[in-house]
């Protein structure tokens, strides 16, 4: 951690095409197959058909609704209290426009933000605040690019899930394991490539907060409160002490 | 396809994308000023970025000494990796790495 964070060496300033947006992907990609691989697999499982398995992650694309989505069908829940649920659930994601786009500078265009805001994932959204930390020049192309990357992998790992079932990786543990921290482990680089200390406290009180969350409630709420707390936590300004 | 799973998936569906898409065009967002908004939106992406990680970690803990070895050494790869090559592929897929290893040989 430093007060002014190094250039990364894999996020080229002048590069905002759709091409590295893409390449930016990589890890989401490797990261959302194994994900949604699970997904297809419970999907299956749940009753759903390879077809309805494809629907959730074709129009919904948010996975741990989706998750839950499964969880509600299995149990019988009636559809507008399942349908409210999930909504709720996905609240959070009001937080990330307004974020990217106060990063993004006053004149970025948000012309195909209807397009590129279908896959504003948190995983997407991160991964393109981490770059625009880093010196990546805003453009929608290279948000596109990021989205599109990480939503053909999310498609095509639900649909092998469902189509193939469990089992399929059993052949390679290592892999299979490795893949089950990729995420994790794109957060930790992400928290690490856009971290100085004026935002120390904001990421300090967002771990306590999810943590106190996550125990106390439930994991979405844990999400819902280290977001907002540790925003709010950012808002607050030492007074400076006069001589 | 059940119909009720497809008005469900197309509610849900477009919920999420009113709540990703519409505040890109809210004018708050391009607010110049250093006021409280502004501080506010700039924290919430490393804010954002913390929670996701502990929230994605928590599961990984285990009651048990011992077993959180992939999961400390999959960080300590991530945080080492990092340090000598501040990107965020080589960290991650490191991290990855370490942990299968890790799972593969020690859990």
């Amino acid at each position: 951690m430093s007060a002014q964070p190094t250039p990364p060496t894999d996020a080229a300033p002048a590069k905002t095409s759709f091409r590295t947006g893409l390449a930016m992907s990589i890890p989401l990609v490797l990261g959302y197959f194994p994900i949604a691989f699970s997904f297809g697999v419970a999907a299956t499982r749940a009753g759903l058909s390879t077809a309805e398995a494809l629907l959730f992650s074709v129009v919904i694309f948010a996975g741990a609704a989706q998750f839950l989505a499964l969880a509600l069908v299995a149990g019988g829940a009636p559809l507008i209290i399942s349908a409210l649920t999930l909504i709720v659930m996905n609240l959070r994601h009001v937080m990330y426009g307004p974020t990217l786009m106060e990063k993004a500078g006053t004149n970025a265009s948000t012309r195909y933000a209807w397009l590129w805001g279908w896959c504003l994932t948190d995983e997407v959204f991160a991964t393109t605040l981490g770059a625009l930390a880093r010196g990546t020049r805003f453009s929608e192309r290279f948000v596109g690019g990021v989205g599109i990357g990480a939503y053909l992998s999310w498609i095509a790992g639900t649909g092998l899930g469902a189509v193939t079932g469990e089992g399929a990786l059993d052949a390679f543990p290592i892999v299979d394991a490795g893949l089950s921290f990729m995420l994790p482990a794109l957060f930790l680089a992400l928290l690490l490539s856009i971290l100085n200390r004026t935002q120390l406290p904001a990421v300090v009180v967002a771990v306590g907060a999810t943590i106190v969350g996550t125990l106390a409630f439930s994991p979405t709420l844990g999400i819902i409160a280290g977001m907002v707390v540790g925003a709010l936590a950012g808002t607050i300004r030492k007074r400076r002490v006069l001589p | 396809m059940r119909p009720e799973l497809i008005l469900l998936a197309v509610a849900v569906g477009l919920a999420t994308w009113v709540f990703r898409f519409v505040p890109t065009k809210l004018p708050l967002s391009r607010a110049g000023a250093d006021g409280p908004l502004q501080r506010f939106l700039a924290a919430t992406g490393p804010a954002a970025i913390a929670t996701l990680f502990t929230a994605s970690v928590l599961p990984m803990i285990a009651p048990e000494i011992g077993k959180d070895l992939p999961l400390i050494l999959g960080t300590l790869a991530v945080l080492a990796v990092y340090a000598m090559r501040p990107s965020v592929v080589l960290p991650t897929l490191a991290g990855a790495v370490a942990f299968g290893l890790a799972t593969y040989l020690f859990g």
